[in-house]
């Protein structure tokens, strides 16, 4: 094999073969299709069956007009940020025991398990959760069991149960990325605070916390990013609280029919995603 | 030695969510064996869905679409995605880390907007929706997984190894055969499944590029969820839970999820 | 397990060998594609065996949630639907963008049992073409659980009281919610003119409403689970839950009215099969198919006056049909102008949001 070097005559073939295919598809299957909902997003009206859209700035407008898009994506960056929320302090703590307390064989069953309905579809999960929590569903009744009495938890079609349902979908990637970066922190470096006489909180958040901060990054990310375009679970879950950014632009694609409408709600939301993160990258730049 | 134990206390937290994690995916597959339209309590048992389901066309001819899609989508990634690894990995070129950086879109861009977007734009330019363009569209999510998991083990790869193969008088094929393809050939394997997962439950891009009688599972269990259905589906989710279970299992196997394990 | 997956798969190859061999018969057997609300009349098994077997014509189905969404499933999925379902309401609005073709009564044979003034519905016509057939008419009003409410409503303002706090169903439709509250304001259900009123009200349903629900499946978990006493539903769905789901449903028109609909079965443009799409339709309104819809599944009230005719002399829908003291009080859906739709659906996700927790 060739050792990497730069760039030598005849290379340029090779390269070309190597990455054109995958890169021609993805142009075709993403690049495009994202730059063409660009190009909609500034028409009046889709220019399919015939008609001619006319540039104008009226869906982006919008957005700002009615009031409604605003308060629904405030809604929708709220959702997400309560999930990340929930997603670290549950799976931090559970990252940390499986890195750090729990060793060979038993680690890495456990880690399975950890990861395993993380796998398993994302649907048919926020499905299920419709069974546990309905009324006289499983939870009330488990309740009921253990606490007799009529208790009503009407957590269904809430804020709550679309939260619920979001945390369980996506607490796996936390776990996951936690746990990468919490393995990589040196067990002596533990070691040798404790001789020092660290407290284990002193080293929770002087060593642990610091070191895996990628790790929670990581999570951060990957978990915001989609629920803040989730659609199908506030539907499922959310009943009459379920509407957010996502549902809206959804309903633009597939039932309203104003496909240049939904181009501009999503770019704004692509927009605001992109402040979240630099914002909280200011953020963390200026502490660190 | 545990190097920051939390004792019992950290166990039971642990078992905690696990239970919070598996509890409603049990009470799914309980619920498939109850024999009530309406999931309605106590359970009585039955297999009664699961024999609806053997009749259901539209079911089985989604869940046929599926597995095609994610097959095909496997072969296609992987071919294609190692392709561009190697050429990452051998070649240090102008425009590779731009190209590197173009791969996250598809997973950093919410799913609902890559899905839309591929809508509109294969309905504009006639490509059109279906299954063709569904294989379009889940290529192009897997690609980047493939090429990542790919890349990872190729990093490991220490060409030295052919060197020395070689060194010794061994023809190529069996360099090949022998040294190549035996250290890269778990990467590969874990990269494949990992397409396949991740087409086979990939819902929201198949969501937008459906047509009528043509889905796939996830898209026939989400229309059943919200345009009735009945406990058919949870019978088939069970059994696509217990799938996708399983295929994880088969990457643990060809890939180190955990990092070290000793 | 009750039987093996081989048994299964040999078993229904053998069906499907069966069927094949039925309709090899027929001269010309198409497969059609109905695009409907699911639970609708037009899916249910026994009917399209019956017509299966009348004309060779199988039938598969694709269903909608909204009349947006079926609209939209028409734009974007050219030529592949036959037969599509419509509200009268949005006839109209399909026949100008082109989505469904006209139609002739004279195609029909059993449109002879319909009666003049139902055929010349001015909401089937568009540029004085005929676009749909019409099929079956029936009531939104509210739905009630028998065990729970003991007494027919007698008010559209129930929806709104107290005693209903947190216990309501209602139906995520635009036009559906605004009309509703036209009707307890006394407005005109197709042209509303105070849309501050209307948004007022509907915002006032916010601690009433328990859930949305988007299909009549959805409704008969929610109704069957508790969620909910009385909802806002359809008299033909009613119908159903009580009949063939055994629920404990009581279908109440208020004193203020309710909102009468007809829904009409056109063919769609461009369809792959006409003339079979027309041989199903003329089935679907053939007395003998509505006969046994109603008494043995539940259906609402059918546009052919000889099946109505043919219904039990007991039944709801007859006695509906003749019951003028109902027929004045329903307010029926006509077409709505474009801008008046567009105010109905900013009002009402305007309200939803205002109804986010």
């Amino acid at each position: 094999m060739t050792s990497p070097a730069k760039g030598a005559p005849g290379q340029a073939g090779a390269i070309l073969a190597l990455t054109g295919p995958a890169y021609l598809w993805l142009t075709v299957a993403i690049l495009l299709p994202l730059s063409a909902m660009f190009y909609f997003s500034f028409l009046s009206e889709a220019p399919l069956a015939g008609k001619t859209g006319e540039w104008t700035l009226a869906n982006y407008r919008a957005f700002f007009e009615q009031g409604f898009y605003g308060t629904l994506m405030l809604r929708s960056l709220r959702l997400g940020a309560e999930v990340v929320f929930w997603c670290f302090v549950l799976g931090f703590p559970c990252a940390l025991v499986l890195a750090k307390s729990v060793k060979g064989r038993w680690r890495e069953a456990l880690f399975l398990l950890v990861i395993l309905p993380f796998w398993s579809n994302a649907l048919v999960r926020i499905f299920s959760w419709t069974m546990m929590l309905r009324g006289n569903g499983i939870l009330e009744r488990a309740i009921d069991w253990v606490v007799p009495g009529r208790f009503r938890l009407d957590i269904m079609f809430t804020y709550e149960a679309v939260v619920i349902g979001l945390v369980h979908s996506y607490l796996p990637y936390m776990i996951l990325t936690c746990y990468i970066s919490l393995q990589a922190v040196q067990d002596d470096l533990i070691e040798a605070a404790r001789s020092m006489g660290a407290s284990r909180l002193t080293i929770l958040r002087r060593i642990l916390l610091p070191l895996s901060l990628p790790g929670i990054l990581a999570g951060v990310v990957l978990i915001f990013v989609p629920v803040i375009g989730s659609f199908m679970e506030p539907r499922i879950l959310g009943g009459r609280n379920g509407t957010f950014i996502g549902t809206v632009i959804e309903d633009q694609f597939t039932a309203v029919f104003n496909w240049p409408l939904g181009a501009a709600l999503s770019f704004i939301m692509l927009g605001c995603v992109g402040v979240v993160f630099a914002l909280s990258r200011l953020a963390l730049g200026r502490r660190g | 030695m545990r190097a920051f134990s939390l004792g019992g206390l950290g166990r039971v937290y642990l078992v905690l969510v696990l239970l919070f994690l598996y509890c409603p995916i049990i009470v799914m597959a309980v619920m498939s064996f109850n024999e009530s339209q309406f999931y309605t309590l106590p359970v009585k048992w039955s297999f009664k869905w699961y024999g609806a389901l053997a009749g259901n066309e539209r079911i089985l001819s989604a869940a046929a679409n599926s597995v095609g899609i994610a097959v095909l989508t496997t072969l296609i990634a992987s071919v294609l995605g190692t392709a561009a690894s190697l050429a990452f990995f051998r070649y240090r070129f102008r425009g590779r880390e731009v190209m590197q950086l173009l791969l996250f879109p598809p997973i950093a861009i919410p799913w609902l907007i890559t899905g839309t977007a591929m809508l509109l734009f294969f309905f504009w330019i006639g490509i059109g929706r279906g299954l063709h363009a569904m294989l379009l569209g889940h290529v192009a999510l897997a690609l980047p997984y493939v090429i990542i998991v790919t890349s990872a083990r190729l990093k490991a790869y220490d060409p030295d190894l052919e060197l020395a193969a070689r060194s010794m008088g061994a023809p190529p094929w069996m360099v090949f055969r022998r040294v190549t393809l035996p250290f890269l050939a778990p990467g590969f394997l874990a990269a494949a499944l990992f397409a396949f997962a991740v087409s086979f439950d990939q819902f929201v891009i198949s969501y937008f590029l459906s047509v009528p009688g043509t889905s796939t599972l996830p898209v026939e269990i989400y229309t059943a969820i919200r345009k009735g259905f009945t406990p058919e589906i949870n019978a088939i989710s069970t059994i696509v839970i217990g799938f996708s279970m399983a295929l994880l299992l088969g990457v643990a196997r060809f890939y180190k999820f955990g990092g070290e394990r000793k | 397990m009750t039987k093996l997956p081989a048994a299964r798969t040999a078993r229904s190859l053998l069906a499907t060998a069966a069927t094949l061999a039925l309709t090899a018969g027929f001269a010309q057997a198409d497969e059609i594609r109905v695009l409907n609300w699911q639970g609708y009349g037009t899916d249910e098994d026994w009917a399209l065996e019956a017509f299966a077997e009348a004309t060779g014509h199988t039938v598969v189905h694709d269903y909608f949630n909204s009349e947006q969404e079926m609209l939209t499933k028409l734009r974007t999925n050219p030529g592949a639907y036959d037969v599509v379902l419509i509200n009268t309401a949005y006839t109209g609005q399909a026949a100008a963008e082109g989505l469904i073709e006209p139609v002739s009564y004279d195609d029909f044979p059993h449109a002879d049992g319909i009666s003049d003034a139902m055929k010349e519905t001015a909401a089937l016509y568009h540029d004085g073409q005929l676009y749909g057939i019409p099929w079956v008419w029936g009531v939104t009003s509210i739905a009630y659980n028998t065990e729970v409410v003991s007494e027919a409503p007698q008010s559209i303002e129930l929806l709104w009281s107290p005693e209903f706090e947190g216990r309501v169903g209602w139906r995520d439709d635009a036009v559906e919610s605004v009309q509703m509250a036209a009707i307890s304001l006394g407005q005109d259900i197709n042209n509303p003119t105070d849309f501050d009123a209307i948004a007022a009200k509907l915002k006032a349903l916010k601690p009433q409403i328990r859930t949305f629900w988007s299909s009549e499946n959805e409704w008969n978990q929610y109704f069957s689970s508790g969620e909910f006493d009385i909802s806002v539903y359809w008299s033909g769905s009613a119908a159903r839950s009580a009949n063939n789901f055994g629920l404990p449903v009581g279908f109440a028109i208020p004193k203020e009215g309710a909102i009468g609909w007809l829904d009409e079965l056109s063919v769609v443009k461009d369809a792959p099969h006409p003339e079979a799409a027309k041989a199903f339709i003329d089935y679907m309104i053939d007395p003998e198919f509505y006969v046994k819809w109603d008494t043995e599944v539940g259906a609402p009230v059918s546009a052919n006056a000889d099946a109505v005719a043919a219904l039990p002399d007991k039944a709801f829908n007859k006695v509906m049909a003749s019951d003028e003291g109902v027929a004045a009080r329903l307010k029926f859906l006509g077409p709505i102008e474009d801008d008046v739709r567009q105010k109905m659906l900013e009002v009402w996700q305007a309200t939803k949001t205002e109804f986010q927790n």
